[in-house]
């Protein structure tokens, strides 16, 4: 029934939209900042796994393959949402430390 | 049927349940562990396309440092064990309709497009090949990359210590 399934890229597009999907859901209705934060967590995956099956229907199994720009792009990602995840804390720490309340509807200073 | 079909269907079984329930628990810290096994999951599909040293830092970025910071805001957040993190009824109304529509029409295109067959590689050790790209063409890049991670570090150290403005603000008083 499955077989096969690997060699197609279907799966796995689906599944970046599946993880696409799920975060913009958590996104827009989560009620704790944190929780937003997981949303975007899974937005940037689905962004990389679509870099690295795009560079899997791209690779040659040749040795000498110039085809790694959907792994360094996805590299990429994981980094920037390392230093994300540290400077979303801090953010949340600090609006929690004035707040006492990290949610993102009742923090609303900044609103125009 | 082979292992590595298997191991691809169970990933994305896994990968789905997960983000599900990262989705849609209303208990922050149960979604917090099921991004765990999200993140495992999509670990488990870099390394079933060739992508070895993408899925070891996978693990050990994702799963091992940013989810201990997302574990560890959850446990400082007020509340955990109160329902109240998902929204009522009412205000989820337009984030569900709008993400059933996105997914029927993303796997609509998905379906009925003709991508052709991946050509997988033989699971070579993609890390030279990758430090080769770092110091080679990407080389702006990276060095980029390293300046936003400084600079994002002293941003995030600067906006967590609540203390330095008390402190001006006290010297220019006394």
């Amino acid at each position: 029934m499955f077989a096969g399934i690997a060699h197609n890229l279907t799966i796995y597009l689906a599944m970046s939209t599946v993880f696409f999907v799920f975060g913009l859901f958590t996104i827009l209705t989560r009620r704790n900042a944190v929780g937003v934060f997981m949303g975007v967590e899974l937005v940037l995956n689905a962004a990389a796994i679509n870099f690295v099956a795009f560079y899997a229907l791209k690779a040659d199994s040749a040795q000498s393959s110039p085809w790694l720009d959907g792994q360094i792009f996805s590299l990429f990602i994981i980094v920037l949402a390392a230093i994300e995840a540290a400077v979303a804390l801090a953010i949340v720490l600090r609006v929690f430390g004035a707040k006492k309340n990290i949610d993102p509807d009742q923090v609303m200073e900044l609103r125009g | 049927m082979s292992f590595l079909d298997f191991f691809v269907v169970f990933c994305f079984l896994g990968g789905v349940v997960c983000s599900a329930v990262v989705a849609l628990h209303p208990n922050i810290l149960y979604a917090a562990v099921a991004l765990i096994g999200s993140l495992l999951a999509v670990a488990g599909v870099y390394a079933s396309l060739g992508a070895d040293f993408l899925a070891a830092a996978q693990l050990i970025i994702y799963v091992g440092g940013v989810i201990v910071v997302i574990l560890f805001a959850v446990m400082m957040s007020e509340s955990i064990y109160k329902r109240r993190f998902l929204d009522g009824v009412k205000k989820m109304f337009l984030p569900t309709i709008l993400s059933i529509a996105l997914m029927l029409g993303m796997f609509k295109l998905l379906v009925s497009t003709n991508w052709g067959e991946l050509r997988i590689p033989n699971y070579e050790n993609t890390t030279i090949r990758i430090g080769q790209a770092l110091t080679g063409p990407y080389a702006l890049i990276f060095e980029y990359v390293a300046i936003v991670l400084l600079f994002g570090l002293i941003g995030a150290i600067v906006v967590a210590r609540p203390n330095i403005l008390k402190k001006d603000q006290d010297g220019g008083n006394s």
